[in-house]
């Protein structure tokens, strides 16, 4: 689990300064996510980060939730919520990201 | 909500320093993060599922808050990374460096190395938010 979250530091910085910092919000467009998911190198990135990413903040989020919940019962319940919440949200993000961008 | 209450509360009164202070500071830059990825992962899928949105929710993002509230998710973001590594690196390669003086030491300079790699890219950001949004 650890190594995941130390590979997760390039992964997760290299997308913010190349789309925050570098290339900025008023520069990005259907085109631009278009041209960026040409090259597979690009879509396998972004799939890596997907599931990594949201997993950690997920799992995160369950472990913080587990110190505020006493009851077994109610920790049960949010652990399946907060699983459904990922597996939704990664098969929504991985259909995009294989099926690229639409013309409107 | 008592519990919820009650360790607000405890928080505030509860002394504990530096350790204290970069445990709150990592939970609320990893709940920060987590919101605003998990609408992130939303806004990009649009562009399978709803191309023609795509633009609106770009354009929401190019607003003055969301320009600034992206300059705070970028600090959130390195500083996360910088003090989950500290800890990483003090579990994996130096479990016997665990002691109160060293953590002190170490849990500020994650704080400084943070700002230090964010100030750049803020600065960069800053600008592209006055230049786009503004004018300048």
């Amino acid at each position: 689990m650890r190594y995941r979250e130390l590979l997760l530091i390039p992964l997760a910085w290299g997308h913010v300064l190349i789309q925050d910092v570098l290339v900025g919000v008023h520069s990005i467009d259907l085109d631009y996510v278009a041209l960026r998911w040409a090259s597979l190198g690009w879509r396998v990135y972004d799939f890596l980060l997907l599931t990594f990413a949201f997993a950690h903040g997920v799992n995160g989020l369950r472990r913080v939730l587990n110190d505020y919940i006493r009851q077994d019962s109610t920790r049960k319940a949010v652990t399946w919520l907060l699983f459904a919440l990922w597996l939704i949200l990664s098969l929504i993000g991985a259909m995009a990201i294989v099926g690229g961008v639409r013309s409107p | 909500m008592d519990s919820l209450k009650l360790n607000l509360l405890g928080m505030a009164r509860y002394r504990g320093r530096e350790g204290q202070l970069s445990f709150v500071l990592h939970r609320l830059a990893g709940l920060g993060t987590l919101l605003f990825l998990a609408v992130h992962i939303l806004d990009t899928s649009t562009v399978y599922f709803f191309p023609s949105l795509y633009e609106d929710a770009i354009n929401l993002y190019r607003s003055t808050p969301f320009m600034l509230g992206e300059i705070a998710l970028v600090f959130f973001v390195i500083y996360h990374g910088v003090n989950g590594a500290r800890i990483a690196i003090f579990d994996l390669f130096a479990p016997d460096r665990w002691n109160v003086e060293t953590q002190r030491k170490s849990a500020v300079w994650s704080l400084v190395i943070a700002i230090l790699i964010w100030l750049p890219a803020a600065f960069m950001m800053g600008r592209s938010l006055l230049v786009n949004n503004f004018g300048l």
